[in-house]
Parts: structure tokens; sequence; C-alpha cells
């Protein structure tokens, strides 16, 4: 009998072992196809899979972080407005999902000021204070779960190089910002999930680049 | 032991047959195919993507009764339950459009939304704030759109064909009543509502909602902010006072309040005013607004408003202006507006509110006292129910008492006498609107009123239609019968008046794309059941006046050609006459003007850190009556026409700096708008006229804004 209960408390983890195996897998596949996507198409196939892994899981919050990534990189490439909203929209919903399953999840919040940063392309004259206003305070939050988040300091960095640009100020607070997420990045152990987002160093060494 | 090695290999031949290939093709109901659709087996990883010709083809491993699920944004969901047994399955899917969508159909005949930024609306909330020569004052930047018609010596807006009175101010569904401050006689008063309280703004002028009664000609809606979203303290000094306010939020409220000190005088000292002022307007106002979330999806919404305002000036006489008589005003105004709104479940949710409205007006006429109060309560609850995906009613009531008091010393017998009236309205109404598919739509409804004072029943039928063709054109029609009170200065001498009536019919096109925006409306109204003074004698009353108004009104506004700059010009011809008040017969009101052209035109200057504006208006002549005139040729007389050009520019020399100036009428034109004449004839049996002009050939605004908050690049451009 106690022969049996253990072999299947085996069969059983290996079977989610086998799962979570499944999952890591497919997420590092579609994470790599989100950071890599050169088309509209790619990113829509990486966010129509990523959505799929998100919906089978129901548990998992990167899935709906990495579709939300896919949504905004989708919303940076396209022109017309009304578009660029509706890719908007449609990441802002997986953030908030995201956030429905990892409440304090610092990059979940960074991303979500992503979201209010670029709906200021859309139209800067009438949105420009309101948005920029509401994406600061925002990356604010994500710093303040965890003030270690270099992609919140950067985007943060980005939002400030922004406006100094826009009122021809030296961007000196936006160049403070940008070192300090740079060195964020630098000192970054490796992180325990090895789903955690990575990117935007690349990023923040171009913004730092126009500091010199 | 046996029974699991017996699993274990059951569960591997299942995997072993249990491939499944699923392909097929996702069309829409044009059968236009839908690339990049997502396509999934719920609860798995499987799925794919469409490609661009619509075709899909993936592989299973999962088996048995599985649901296959398609979507793309835009279109609802499709699901199909399927069995997968290792043959290979087709599927051709039809995805149905989601209705409601950006590209939908709407219901544009006879309104102008300035609503959520993300939508494609016509006038942004900003955009009122901006326009020059309106500074910052709601009806002057919707002065500029179609359907209005420039009546420059009030200041409010007249809408076609209509008086001021007929347009009236809601906020969050609550009617306000007096939304305009108190100003000196023919000079323009300003609303008693700031735009940046609002995040959207309808302005209809004709076929609006069931909800909204008590309006004859227009229903201006504003809907107030939500929640604040972050701290800040603003602080603004102004060339005529200055105001400070602050914003505290909290995780699920927030609370603002604003002080305002504003007094002309120092203005009035350095710029000759047309005006004999004894004491020029001085006013102290104060604002408090409190937003809760509760519970899921609820959201409490107070806003108050209180405000003083007084001034003393000489008028003279128009026969001997040596002659003059001491005019003092003092108003006192309350404004209370607390609403709830909250969804009962998916299908149902529900909306109520409750409005306080309190002015009054005290005058003094060479010290004799005359005073005015105006008292309201409107209470109101609205249901919205989902019926399907297509149709949507709607059904509510409200209640509306006011009080009205006038009274005035009598020289005679050295008492106060005074007249006054409660009207309690009670109304109910009932809208149902059907979206037939992307392309229709239809609403139908209608509004019962039973009006206590006069004790009438009213019913009145609304109809709003929409077609959108393709993607971008689409045609609207709208009719409905409207009706309001006549004004408290009849109904105090005759509580029996009927409500005034009118009739809309309005047929609209319009293509909105992104950034430009193409609009031509024709409407004709018809009056009916207008006051008129029966015998010529101003204190009988009768509802037997009537009349009409038609035209065509253009519109086109384009931010996209130019870089930086964004401009609209609008266009409106009106045709109206009526036979109402003391009019011999049917004539052209001396309100009204047939054409009234506005070109609005913004250009952010980036080098500069500036905002430039300008905006041209130009109002054909308007009629004036001449008590030298036979009674045939009432009315007959014009003004010249008016033409305005005012500019505006905002600099932002720090993130949270704004010094903003503004000035109207930069040519100094002398506007006339109207005669007024002696009430006697002179010594030859004439009787005399006086210009009624602009106070002074130009008004210039300078303020300066600053924004306190932990975010530096906060400023208060938003609210300007």
């Amino acid at each position: 009998m106690k022969t049996i209960n253990l072999f299947f408390l085996m069969f059983i983890s290996i079977a989610t072992l086998a799962n979570d195996e499944k999952y890591y897998e497919q997420m590092g596949k579609q994470i790599q196809a989100v950071y890599t996507a050169k088309t509209m198409d790619e990113y829509q196939a990486a966010v129509n899979t990523l959505d799929r892994i998100a919906a089978a899981e129901k548990s998992k919050w990167e899935p709906y972080y990495y579709s939300a990534f896919g949504s905004i990189m989708m919303a940076t490439r396209e022109n017309e407005g009304s578009k660029k909203d509706a890719y908007l929209d449609q990441a802002l919903a997986a953030i908030e999902k995201g956030k429905g399953i990892a409440p304090n999840e610092s990059e979940l919040v960074a991303l979500e000021g992503f979201v209010h940063m670029i709906r200021v392309t859309v139209d800067p004259a009438s949105r420009g204070q309101q948005y920029s206003g509401l994406a600061m305070q925002t990356f604010g939050k994500a710093l303040g779960m965890n003030p270690n988040n270099p992609r919140a300091m950067s985007l943060l960095a980005q939002m400030q190089f922004g406006t100094a640009q826009f009122f021809k100020q030296q961007p000196t607070e936006a160049c403070a910002t940008a070192t300090k997420a740079l060195s964020l990045f630098d000192n970054a152990t490796k992180p325990e999930n090895p789903l955690a987002p990575i990117w935007g160093k690349e990023m923040t060494a171009g913004l730092a680049q126009n500091c010199k | 032991m046996k029974l699991i090695f017996a699993l274990l290999i059951v569960s591997i031949t299942i995997t072993a047959w249990g491939q499944t290939k699923i392909s097929g093709s996702v069309k829409d109901d044009q059968g236009e195919p839908i690339p990049g659709a997502n396509i999934l087996i719920k609860d798995s990883y499987d799925g794919t993507s469409s490609a661009i010709d619509g075709t899909f083809s993936f592989v299973s491993e999962e088996k048995g009764s599985q649901i296959l699920i398609i979507s793309f944004v835009g279109y609802k969901e499709y699901s199909q339950p399927i069995e997968l047994t290792g043959k290979a399955i087709n599927i051709a899917a039809l995805l149905k459009e989601e209705i409601n969508q950006l590209d939908g159909v709407v219901i544009s005949a006879g309104s102008f939304t300035a609503g959520e930024e993300k939508r494609r609306t016509i006038l942004k909330p900003v955009d009122i704030a901006t326009t020059a020569g309106a500074t910052a004052d709601i009806a002057g930047a919707l002065n500029t759109l179609p359907g209005t018609q420039k009546v420059g010596e009030t200041g409010r807006l007249f809408v076609r064909g209509g008086d001021d009175s007929e347009a009236r101010t809601f906020i969050d569904g609550m009617v306000v009543l007096d939304a305009y401050g108190p100003s000196a006689p023919n000079t323009p008063s300003r609303g008693r509502f700031l735009p940046f309280m609002f995040k959207g703004t309808s302005f209809s002028t004709g076929g609006y909602s069931a909800e909204y009664g008590q309006a004859l000609s227009s229903a201006l809606v504003l809907n107030s902010k939500d929640i604040a979203e972050m701290n800040q303290t603003d602080i603004g000094i102004l060339s005529v006072g200055a105001d400070v306010a602050h914003t505290q939020v909290w995780d699920r409220a927030s609370v603002s309040g604003k002080i305002q000190y504003t007094n002309i005088k120092p203005y009035f000292n350095l710029i000759n005013q047309e005006i004999d002022w004894r004491i020029p307007p001085e006013s102290g106002e104060g604002s408090f607004a409190y937003h809760q979330k509760t519970g899921k999806d609820g959201l409490f919404k107070f806003f108050g408003n209180l405000n003083h305002t007084s001034y003393s000036m000489y008028s003279h006489e128009i026969l001997d202006p040596s002659i003059k008589y001491q005019y003092d005003l003092t108003n006192n105004y309350r404004y209370g507006n607390g609403s709830y709104q909250q969804s009962l479940n998916p299908k149902w949710s529900m909306r109520t509110g409750i409005a306080y409205s309190y002015n009054q007006n005290k005058t003094k006429i060479d010290g004799n006292p005359m005073n005015e109060t105006e008292e309201g309560i409107h209470a109101k609850a609205v249901f919205e129910h989902s019926v399907s995906e297509q149709l949507e009613v709607r059904m509510g009531g409200e209640i509306i008492n006011r009080y009205y008091e006038a009274s005035r010393l009598n020289a005679a017998t050295d008492a106060m006498e005074s007249l006054s009236f409660t009207e309690p309205l009670s109304a109910g109404f009932t809208e149902a609107e059907f979206y037939a598919s992307s392309h229709f739509v239809a609403k139908a409804g209608g509004r019962f009123e039973y009006n206590g004072l006069n004790d009438q029943v009213y019913v009145d039928p609304r109809l709003s239609l929409a077609y959108k063709p393709g993607k971008q054109g689409q045609f609207s029609f709208a009719y409905g019968i409207f009706r309001q009170s006549p004004l408290n200065k009849y109904i105090r001498l005759n509580n029996l008046l009927n409500a005034q009536r009118a009739e809309h019919f309005i047929l609209n096109y319009q293509i909105v794309t992104d950034r430009k925006t193409f609009r031509v409306e024709t409407y004709y109204k018809r009056y009916d059941e207008l006051t008129k003074f029966s015998t010529g004698n101003p204190t009988v009353i009768t509802t037997s006046g009537n009349g009409y108004a038609k035209g065509v009104e253009v519109f086109w506004r384009d931010n996209e050609t130019l870089k930086n700059v964004d401009y609209w010009v609008s266009y409106s011809f009106l045709d109206t006459k009526r036979d109402y008040l003391n009019f011999p017969s049917l004539a052209i009101p001396s309100f009204a003007s047939a054409h009234n052209f506005s070109f609005v035109y913004k250009h952010f200057i980036t080098d500069w850190k500036t905002q430039l504006g300008f905006t041209y208006s130009y109002s054909s002549p308007r009629t004036y009556y001449n008590p030298n005139k036979p009674s045939d040729e009432f009315n007959s007389d014009r003004t010249p026409s008016y033409q305005d050009l005012s500019a505006n520019l905002a600099y932002l020399p720090k993130n949270n700096l704004i010094i903003y100036v503004s000035c109207t009428n930069l040519l100094g034109r002398d506007n006339i708008f109207g005669y007024e004449y002696s009430a006697l004839p002179d010594a030859n049996g004439v009787y005399v006229s006086r210009a009624i002009r602009q106070a002074a050939a130009r008004f210039l605004f300078i303020g300066v804004f600053i924004t306190l908050s932990k975010n530096k690049s906060v400023n208060q451009l938003p609210n300007l």
C-alpha cells in the first residue's frame, strides 16, 4: 500500500513537473519571439500564443505580462491613432488580468506606466499633460514596490527625457535617472524566476548616450 | 500495482493516437478574411494564429470533447465544441462584428460630443479651454460651433433661433438653474462652471434624449471628472483676481477644493469702460468636490459651489444722460450636486442624483429694493438594462421642484409686495436603443411630464436613427417634441400658462476620421405655445405665440494637414421668425442673425514652448425694434454686422508654470449689438436711440498659473 502511495505521489509530481516544464519551455520560446519580432504579424502571432497560454494556465502572470508587452510594441509601430489606442487597450486589459494574479508585481505596474507613456504619442497636444503625469506616477508606484526595478527606472528616465526635450531644458534629471537605471541593470542579480523580464538595458544605454 | 501500470499504459496509448489536425478559415460576416485571429483549444496551449488569407492549421495533442475558440479584437468570440479523435477537423468560422466599436455607428444628429479623449470626438475638453476669444468660458467656446448665434452683449448660448433661456445646462444628468453668473445689463456674463471640472461635454443643438426635459432648443450635458489622480496644489494669479486649489487623493477617494476672488476694479481703472461703474464687480467663490469609489464599481460624486457677487453702477437716461439712477446688485448663488452610479448586475446599472440650486438677486434702483429668488430641487433615478448585445433599454423618473419669489417695494404704500409660485414637476421617460448591425442604430422613446402648477400632462416622443453605409461617412436623423415652462417673470403673473413647445426635425451627415471632421446638418424647428401678450398688455399673458426656425450648418475641422496646427471652421445659416411677446405678427427676433461664421486656429510653436490661438467670428446684422416705425415695420431695422478677431497665448517656460495672455477684438471694431430707445418721445415726438456697444473695445486677460505637486511635470494647461 505504501509503495503504491509513494508511486502515486511520484506520478503526480512528475505530471505537474512535466506541465511546468511545458510552461517554461513554451514561455521561453514566446518571450524570445516578442523580444525579437520584426513585423506586426510576428508580434500578433506571439501575442496570440501568449494569450492562449495565459487562458490555459489561469494562475500565471507572466503570459499576461508578455502579451501586454507585445501589444505595446505593436502600438508603437502603428501610425493610426485609434488603432494604437486599441492595441494599448488590449495591453491594459492583459495587465489588469496579470495584476489580478500578482497584485504586487512591480514589473506589471511599470508596464502599465509604459501604456500611459505611449498614449501620449497619439495626440501629444491634448493628451500630454494628463497621460505624462499619469505615466510618471505609475513608474513611481512601480519603484515603490521594487526600488531595484531597472525597467521602471529606465522608463521614468525616458519620460523625463521627453519632458526636458519638450521644454528645451537640459536633461540633467533624466540622465541621472538613466545612469541609475543602468546601474540597476548591471547590478541585477540573476532572478529566481527564469521568466522574469530582462529587456530594456539597450534602450537605457541608448538614452544615456544622449547625455554625453 | 498492476492497476497503475495498466493505467499508465492506457494513457500512453491514448497519447499515441491522440493527435488531431485542425484546419480551416476565419472570415467576417462580409466574407472578408481575418488575419491574426487567435485560434485555440480551451484550457490548452494548442492553437495558432490565422494567416493573411484567414486560413489556419494546427495539430492538437488534446483528446475527447473540447471547445475551439476563435477571437479577434472588434469581433465577438467564436466558440465551437469539437470532438478530437485523431480525425482531421475542418472549421469555417464566421466572426460577427462587435457592435459599439470605435468605428461603429453612433447617433450624431444634433449633437457635438467632447468626451473621453480616446474616442473620436469633435471637440475635446481641452479645446474648450484653449479657444481664443472664449476666455475659458464653456459657452464662449461653444459659440464657435455651428448651430449657435453669437449675441455678444449676453455671452450666452443662443441655439437655432431660440433665445438664451431655451438652452439648458445639465451636470451629471442633473439640471442647473441659472447657469450664468450675474453681469451688468448688456454686458456678457460667464458660465458659472469652468471647463476643467468636466471630463466630457455633450452639446446638443436639438433632438436630444428623452432623459432631458425642460429644454426647448438645446441641452448642454456636462459630465464631471471622476476620482482625481494625484495630489496637487494650483495657484492662479490673474489680472482680475486670484485663486488657489488643492486636490488630495486617497486609494478610493479624492477631495478637491478651490477658492477664488475676483475684483475687476484695478483692471477697470486702467482701461476705460463704457459703463459708469460706482463699484465694479467683485466676487468670492468657493467650490468643493468629493469622489468616493464604493464596492466593485460604484462611484459617488459630490460637487458644491458657493458664490457671492456684487456691483453698483449708474444707469443714464437716454433722453437726458445727465439724469442717472444708481443700480446695485448683490447675487448669492449656491449649487450642490450629488450623484451615485453602480451596476446592479452584468445586465442592469443604475444612476441616481439629487441637485439643489439657489439663486438670489437683490437689486436696488436708487435705493428701492427689488429681490428675485429661485430655488430648485431635482431628484432623478435612471436604470439601464442591456437586454442583449443589440438592445439597450433605459428608463427613469425625476422630480423637479422649483420655488420662485419676486418682491419689490411699492413706493405708494411703502410696503413690500411679492409674487411667488411653486412648480412641482414629475416626469418619467423610457428609451430603447437598438443596434440592428454596426451600420444601423435606432433610438426611440418618450417622455411623460406632469406639471402640478398648471395641472397639465405632456407626453412627448423622441426618435433618432443613424445609418453608416461604409467605414467613415454616416447619416443621422432625429425627431422630437420638446417642452419648457415659460420664464418665471411670466408664470408669476399667470400660474396656468401652458409649457412652450418645440418640434425638431434634424438631418445630418458626417465623416469623422482620427484628426479630421466634416459635418453638415439641416433642420426644421416649429415653435408653439410661446408666451404672448394677448392685447399688447404685458400683464395679460397667454401662450398663443408661435414661430419657426430652419437652417443649414457646416463644420470642418482638421488637425492633420499642417504640423502642430489645429483649426476649425463653422458656418450656420438661420431663417427664423416668431410671433411672441409684444410682436404684432411673425418677425425676426433681435437675437437672431442669418449668417454666423467662426474660424478657430491653434498653433503650437515648439521652439517658443507656446500655444498661440486666433478666433475670428462674424455674425450678420441683427434686427432691432425701433418705436418710431409703424407696427407693420416691426423689427425691420438692422444693426451693422458683428466681427471679432481674438487671440490668446499660453507660454510654458517651466514644467509647472504657465503664463497666459488673451485679448478680444484685436482690431478694435466698434461692434453694435442693437439700440435702446427712450421710454418717452422727445419734444419733436421722436423716440431717441442709444447704441448697445461693447463695454470696452478689448478685453485683456493675463494669468500666471503655478502647479505644486511631487511630480514636477504637471501643469495647469488642461485647466485653461
